[in-house]
C-alpha cells in the first residue's frame, strides 16, 4: 500500500510544525524577557559609558535587544546571558557612528610586561587614596581611556567573571587581567593629586 | 599571576585584582589571606583596591536610565508578541477562507438541490465530501495505516469494516471520520486517487435508506456504490470512473470473508 504523503496529509503536516513552531517560539521569547528585562538597567548604563548620550544609549540598547532576540537561537543555554548580551551591545555599538569615531582612538597594546608596575618599595601612603568625595572618582573615570574605563566597568559595575569579559570583548582573558590592572593602577595615578592636595 | 612576585615578597597587580574580583579558587585565596595577614603593605593596598572597586562601582549610578526609557526598553522586548500574533491571524484567515469557501459551495448546493430536487442522499454525500475538502480540517483519525484507521472505528459504529490491502495502485488512505448519512452513522473513509480526493462512505446494509439507485455523476462528481452483505460503500470523487470503480471493488471485496 502506497504510504507516500499526497497532498491531503500536506497541509494537516503543515499545521502542525506552524503550532509547534510557534509554541517553541513563545516559549523562547518568554525566557529571552525573563533573561533580558532585568538587565535593562545595566546595559542602558553600559550604553551610556559607550555614547556619554541618552538618546543613542537608548537606540543602541534597542539595536542590541533587537539583535539578541534575533540571535537568541543561538544563544546556549547554560553559558552566562549578560556577558552573550553585552558582547552583542559593544559589537552592536562599535559599528555605530559613535563606535567607530571612538575606534579610531588608539589604544595602547596590551603589553603584560610594561604593565608589571610593582614598585619595589611601596610605602603605605601611596596605596591609600581619598575616596570620599565620588565626584572625584567619578571625575578620574572620565578621563580613563575608555577601552581602559570599559573593562573596570564591566568588572566593577557590571560583576561579570574575567572569562566573561573575555567573551564581551573578544579578548583573551590574559588581556582581560592585563587591562583591569592598567585600569586601576592609571585611576589610582589619576586620583593621586587629589590626594596630595588633600593632604 | 597566582605566584607571589618572587623579587619583594608580594602581590603583583594581576594577583591582587584577582583576590579582589573573586577570581581565585579557595586555595588561592587562602595563601593571599595567609600572606596579608603578615604583610601590612600589601593589606593596605588590598584595602585600597577594593574602596577604588566599590567607588567604581557606585559612579555608575548616576548613568541610570531614564524610568520612560527603560519603559520603552520593556515594551520593546515583546514586539514579537505583535508579529507572532499576526502570523497566528494570516493561518486562520486561511481556515476562515477555507470555512467561507465551504459555505459558498454548500449554500450553493442547496440552491442546486432546491432547484433540481433531485436525490437528497447524493447531495448529502456529495456536500460531505466538499465539506471534507474545503474545510481544510484534519480527519478525527488521521493515519495511512489501517490498521490504525479501522480500530479507531470501535465503539463508534454498530458494525465492522474490512480495509482491502493492498489498495488500488497509486491509492492512499488518508484517515477516517465519523460521518451521518440520513441519521445513520456512517464510517467516512478518505483516500487520494491520483491525488484526487475520494471519500468513501460506509453504512449498515440494513439501515441503509438507499432504496434507489444513486446517480452515476452529480456536479461533476463521480458517485460510485457498491453493496456487500452487510454493508453498503459509496465513494465520491472527482477521479475518473474507472479509478473510483477499482477502490470501490476493492472495498467490496475486502468485506466479504476469505
Amino acid at each position: 500500500m502506497s504510504r507516500a504523503p499526497g497532498h491531503l496529509a500536506g497541509p494537516f503536516h503543515f499545521q502542525y510544525t506552524e503550532a509547534s513552531r510557534t509554541m517553541s517560539s513563545t516559549a523562547t521569547s518568554a525566557s529571552f524577557e525573563q533573561l533580558a528585562l532585568p538587565l535593562l538597567p545595566s546595559l542602558y548604563s553600559h550604553a551610556f559609558w559607550l555614547c556619554r548620550n541618552h538618546a543613542e544609549a537608548e537606540d543602541l540598547v534597542q539595536e542590541t535587544i533587537s539583535k539578541a532576540l534575533r540571535a537568541f537561537d543561538s544563544f546556549q543555554t547554560g553559558t552566562n546571558f549578560k556577558a552573550w548580551v553585552f558582547r552583542i551591545l559593544r559589537n552592536t555599538f562599535l559599528t555605530s557612528r559613535t563606535g567607530i569615531a571612538a575606534s579610531r582612538t588608539v589604544f595602547l597594546e596590551d603589553h603584560p610586561d610594561l604593565l608589571d608596575t610593582t614598585d619595589a618599595s611601596p610605602t603605605p601612603e601611596d596605596y591609600l587614596i581619598s575616596l570620599d568625595n565620588q565626584a572625584t572618582v567619578n571625575q578620574a573615570l572620565d578621563q580613563l581611556h575608555p577601552p581602559l574605563r570599559e573593562v573596570l566597568l564591566l568588572c566593577d559595575v557590571e560583576e561579570l567573571k574575567y572569562k566573561d569579559i573575555a567573551l564581551v570583548l573578544d579578548v583573551p582573558i590574559g588581556t582581560v587581567m592585563s587591562r583591569i590592572s592598567r585600569a586601576r593602577r592609571t585611576l589610582h595615578q589619576l586620583l593621586q593629586p587629589q590626594l596630595g592636595e588633600s593632604l | 599571576m597566582t605566584q607571589t612576585t618572587q623579587a619583594t615578597g608580594h602581590l603583583d597587580p594581576n594577583q591582587l585584582n584577582a583576590f579582589i574580583d573573586g577570581e581565585l579558587s579557595p586555595a588561592e585565596s587562602n595563601g593571599i589571606q595567609q600572606h596579608l595577614a603578615d604583610c601590612h603593605p600589601c593589606a593596605l593596598r588590598v584595602l585600597s583596591a577594593t574602596q577604588l572597586k566599590a567607588a567604581t562601582a557606585r559612579a555608575t549610578q548616576r548613568f541610570a536610565a531614564p524610568p520612560e526609557a527603560l519603559a520603552r526598553l520593556a515594551a520593546q522586548l515583546r514586539p514579537q508578541e505583535s508579529k507572532r500574533t499576526a502570523r497566528i491571524y494570516s493561518f486562520r484567515s486561511i481556515a476562515w477562507t477555507g470555512l467561507a469557501a465551504a459555505l459558498v459551495l454548500a449554500l450553493s448546493l442547496i440552491g442546486w438541490r432546491q432547484a433540481h430536487q433531485a436525490n437528497t442522499l447524493s447531495a448529502e454525500l456529495l456536500d460531505q465530501h466538499l465539506a471534507t475538502l474545503s474545510s481544510g480540517a484534519s480527519p478525527e483519525v488521521l493515519s495511512t495505516d489501517r490498521h490504525t484507521v479501522k480500530p479507531w472505528f470501535q465503539g463508534k459504529l454498530p458494525f465492522s469494516f474490512n480495509l482491502p490491502d493492498p489498495l488500488p495502485a497509486d491509492t492512499t488512505l488518508k484517515g477516517g471520520n465519523l460521518a451521518y448519512l440520513n441519521g445513520q452513522p456512517a464510517a467516512l473513509l478518505l483516500f487520494t486517487i491520483h491525488k484526487h480526493e475520494v471519500s468513501v462512505f460506509l453504512t449498515q446494509r440494513s439501515a441503509s435508506p438507499m432504496a434507489t439507485p444513486l446517480p452515476g455523476t452529480r456536479s461533476g462528481f463521480s458517485i460510485h456504490s457498491a453493496t456487500t452483505h452487510d454493508l453498503r460503500i459509496v465513494a465520491v470523487s472527482d477521479v475518473n470512473p474507472a479509478d473510483l470503480d477499482l477502490l470501490v471493488s476493492a472495498m467490496a471485496q475486502a468485506q466479504s470473508p476469505r
